[in-house]
């Protein structure tokens, strides 16, 4: 039934669109001159002024060239996005300094100054108002000379950025400490200074019809599978969406299942997890403004995997990775457990525990049911509620909330004290699952479960997860099963799984992301005692 | 498509609703009957006396709508011609649904027991709530009524209380047996051995016990103790034994695990205390002449627990004497067992199962006549073995 809805929406929305393409994109061109560039300076000067209707921030600087001063010209930039110290020690004053030879031809005027003046990184020849308009805003300096009819960009790329933080998210005790920002390039330059070869590609694109947001790719090549590549460039050059204000939005229009509560893409804020998963083979994505950068393909398991596990030592890596999945399955069934224990499985809870959770319930007006419905919502409320609060009064928010949902309720007698603590274990496991992505899925299904404890008890649990499995092993993130290498089985692969083997142990990338260049490094490294030396043996006889 | 797809749908559906656990209930619906007392009233009918909990009233519970300091079980009594419906009859004075998914614990009169507990058995294992892991015990010179009314200090609920100390004693003394009713009714249903079940009676008033102020004083009026071994033949009791014989039994039983024996030392009576650690019991039976013997072979490990002589317990030959010591005493008591088994003839030691065991043809034709006329004139040969691994902390006492 949903998904009969949701094709038919799609289908709706396909015909809206097919509708309203021609207008759309003709709204949108008309921002961008149609017309070629003028040979004339003031003409185009003006084009570009009537074009961002006048903005404060975009400085036209008119000024005469050489010593004769016979050479009308201009620079425009727009203010913040560029690094104005740049703009005027190597590009202006050079110009408004050096003598030009007015014999130059008209085409050879700005390929003069480009080669003598312009004393910065990247220089481009632009004669297109809509790749002049996007240079300029992604902090380009454009330099027009009268008589010519394209433009020069210099590259002069600045302006405030955060600077490099710790990330807010997936902390780790031992790893780097830096986390993506904002800028695009300070991201990927993280990852080129983790991995120093030249077969770490990357490959950018704009997205966003209005937004023309730069969105990059990243992979190494020979080590990431060329047809999960190609899947990624075609599922983004097909996204036409008028802004791109985060990778979720990516996200949202890359995955392979949308009516999943299950997240098929891995997002990240940290650069080693990023660097650790080109080297297995997935491609990373890059937008611009987001510290956030996406992973593909995510598998099922990779949302279990704490990037301190490959950091620590394997034991004690292997020991947190299970209870990692425990706490997934608690924080997924804790209270439809209670549920359907307290309502229909009151034989299998031991007899002193019955009569203990029965003495607590026996002032609760409600059903098992609803307690714990109110329990979790109101835990939901006050965590989306402390989430949101400015910081100051979020510690009241949760000082509210452990007396609403712990002693108060309780002696209110609206709940009782046994559910309190279920909630809070569920609350507390969904809080340490690794990745954010799957403690939301957990969160959603919880409540399904609740409702099918609630119904039919442990076998609507059982039903609820069966299908939940079921589910899981359908899905396929660019192609790569979901739930790989548990189902389809892969026993080379299952080092990496619930276990953590020790490192000189993984002999292989995952085979199913990366499907030709599967071995990562040489299988004898196994650290060995110092084997004693010949001489001091004979020394002693 | 459409068709196949709806197919599906209802399919799943039906699945889905048919098989669920229906029956929904909420705790705070039920009544958790702890413990079943069952006796036999002057009219021949059933008197079940339900042991129902108080959650509110018990010890750990947070105590709530003034019901504090209230009593942790309540009693609730019926009659009735059989025993689920006197058991049935009882919902007319509870106000929940009665619950017998946790009942731990049936007490029997000795009454009752006499007369024959087969139909007790019966509907036991039928009621489709009940667990056969329930122990059950009978109840010596009271009522099962009575012995369910007495309040007990630690344990809060009395039930729980005699389901302790069936583990424990067995555990530290045996002298006493922990069984579950689904083992006695197998051990009845496949005729071979005759279950022996372990006897609960009141010490002090019973009357006084049933108060509230049975628990608040530190020597309680009424109190309830476990006592003796009920012998069985087949669903009826035929006999009591106690002490040293009780304990007999369980030798035979295997089901010594810590005991106590006492042996007297030059003159003096129960001069050394030994504490068994472990021990093993191997039932033979032997056939001489086409007819069965049965050759009982213990071996105990343990160590001294108590010396009220000055011995030097540092001689080894010394201690190799007070083994032979122990070993005599022990093997008194497995006889004393086997003797009054077999004049009650009564097989609870499953000699039956060991001399199938060993001459499964020979079972075939004096099966129907072991209990009455084979097992009372069975030779048994009682061997022990005890072993002293450690004297404790003296070698010398003084």
């Amino acid at each position: 039934m949903l998904f009969q809805w949701g094709m038919r929406r799609q289908k709706k929305q396909m015909n809206d669109g097919v509708q309203q393409e021609g207008d759309d994109h003709s709204g949108e061109v008309a921002d961008v001159p149609q017309e070629p560039m003028s040979a004339e300076l003031a003409v185009n000067i003006d084009i570009i002024r009537r074009a961002t209707g006048e903005s404060d921030d975009v400085v036209i600087r008119r000024f005469s060239l050489g010593q004769e001063k016979q050479m009308k010209a201009a620079v425009v930039f727009v203010d913040g996005l560029v690094d104005e110290k740049n703009v005027y020690e190597f590009l202006l004053t050079p110009l408004l300094t050096a003598s030009f030879p007015l014999a130059l031809e008209e085409k050879e005027r700005l390929q003069w100054i480009e080669q003598k003046l312009a004393a910065v990184g990247g220089v481009k020849h632009v004669a297109d108002w809509k790749l002049l308009f996007c240079e300029l805003f992604s902090g380009a300096t454009v330099m027009m000379i009268d008589g010519t009819s394209f433009a020069i960009c210099a590259s002069t790329k600045g302006g405030q950025y955060r600077s490099i933080e710790e990330p807010q998210t997936q902390i780790a005790v031992r790893g780097p400490r830096e986390g993506f920002t904002e800028s695009l390039r300070t991201n990927t330059a993280m990852i080129r200074r983790r991995i120093k070869n030249p077969n770490l590609w990357l490959e950018t694109m704009q997205i966003g019809t209005v937004t023309q947001t730069d969105v990059a790719i990243m992979y190494v090549k020979g080590i990431a599978n060329d047809e999960i590549i190609e899947e990624v460039k075609k599922r983004l050059r097909r996204i036409d969406i008028d802004g791109v204000l985060e990778s979720g939005y990516i996200e949202q229009l890359i995955e392979d299942q949308t009516f999943t509560p299950f997240p098929t893409t891995y997002h990240t804020e940290r650069p080693d997890i990023v660097a650790a998963n080109l080297l297995e083979g997935r491609v990373a994505i890059f937008v611009e403004g987001t510290p956030f950068v996406l992973v593909a393909p995510a598998l099922f398991i990779q949302f279990f995997q704490a990037v301190e596990d490959y950091y620590a030592r394997f034991d004690i890596a292997t020991a947190l990775r299970f209870l990692r999945v425990l706490i997934f399955f608690i924080s997924l069934v804790a209270p439809a457990a209670y549920i359907a224990g307290t309502m229909f499985h009151q034989e299998m809870i031991p007899t002193l525990l019955v009569i203990a959770i029965a003495a607590q319930r026996e002032a609760v007006p409600f059903p098992a049911f609803v307690e714990a419905l109110i329990m979790e919502v109101t835990f939901e409320i006050l965590r989306e509620a402390g989430i949101r609060l400015p910081r100051a009064v979020g510690q009241a928010v949760s000082i509210v909330g452990a007396l609403v949902i712990g002693q108060a309720a309780v002696e209110a007698g609206l709940v009782s004290s046994a559910m309190v603590i279920v909630v809070s274990i569920t609350a507390i496991a969904s809080f340490a699952t690794p990745s954010f992505a799957i403690a939301i899925s957990a969160r959603l299904i919880r409540f399904a479960l609740m409702f099918l404890a609630a119904m039919f008890g442990f076998y609507g649990i059982m039903m609820g997860l069966l299908v939940m499995t079921i589910h899981l092993c359908s899905l396929r993130s660019f192609g790569v099963p979901y739930m790989s290498p548990l189902a389809p089985f892969m026993p080379s692969n299952m080092g990496d799984t619930l276990f953590r083997l020790p490192t000189w142990m993984f002999r292989e990338r995952p085979r199913l992301i990366s499907q030709k260049n599967i071995v990562r490094q040489s299988g004898d490294q196994k650290p060995q005692q110092p084997t004693p030396s010949r001489q001091g043996k004979g020394d002693e006889s | 498509m459409k068709r196949a797809f709806a197919l599906f749908i209802s399919l799943t559906a039906y699945v889905c609703l048919l098989a669920g656990c229906w029956s929904q209930r909420e705790l705070t619906d039920l009544a958790f009957v702890i413990a079943i007392g069952l006796d036999k009233t002057e009219e021949g009918e059933y008197l079940a006396s339900l042991q129902v909990v108080n959650p509110g009233n018990v010890a750990g519970a947070v105590p709530r709508g003034g019901g504090a300091g209230g009593v942790p079980v309540s009693i609730y009594t019926s009659t009735g011609d059989s025993v689920s419906e006197a058991s049935r009859k009882a919902t007319e004075k509870v106000s929940r649904l009665l619950y017998y998914a946790h009942t731990n614990l049936v007490v029997v009169s000795e009454e009752l027991a006499r007369e024959g507990l087969d139909e007790v058995f019966d509907a036991m294992e039928r009621h489709h709530q009940f667990r056969t892991t329930a122990k059950l015990v009978i109840a010596r010179g009271h009522s099962a009524k009575e012995v369910l009314s007495v309040l007990t200090p630690i344990d809060k609920i009395s039930a729980r209380q005699i389901i302790q100390m069936l583990k424990f004693s067995e555990l530290a003394w045996g002298e006493t047996s922990n069984i579950d009713i689904w083992r006695t009714v197998r051990d009845i249903a496949v005729s071979q051995r005759n279950p022996v079940m372990t006897g609960v009676a009141i010490e002090g008033d019973p009357r006084k016990g049933k108060r509230q102020e049975n628990v608040q004083s530190s020597v309680p009026d009424a109190r309830i103790k476990l006592d003796g071994l009920a012998l069985f033949k087949n669903d009826r009791l035929v006999r009591w034994v106690d002490g040293p014989t009780a304990r007999g039994m369980m030798w035979v039983l295997e089901r010594i695990q810590h005991t106590n024996l006492t042996v007297p030392w030059e003159g003096k009576k129960e001069a050394i205390g030994y504490r068994t650690t472990r021990s093993k019991t191997k039932v033979k039976a032997k056939i001489k002449n086409g007819r069965p013997s049965i050759s009982i072979h213990i071996i105990a490990e343990g160590e001294l627990s108590e010396s009220r002589i000055p011995i030097n317990l540092a001689d080894t030959s010394l201690l190799f004497r007070l083994e032979k010591e122990l070993e005599r005493s022990a093997k008194e008591d497995v006889t004393k067992a086997i003797k009054a088994a077999q004049r009650e003839k009564t097989d609870v030691f499953g000699f039956g199962a060991a001399v199938h065991r060993a001459a499964p043809r020979l079972w075939k034709k004096i099966e129907k006549e072991w209990h009455d006329r084979y097992f009372p004139e069975l030779d048994v040969t009682v061997t022990t073995d005890m072993h002293i691994r450690r004297t404790r902390m003296w070698d010398k006492p003084y």
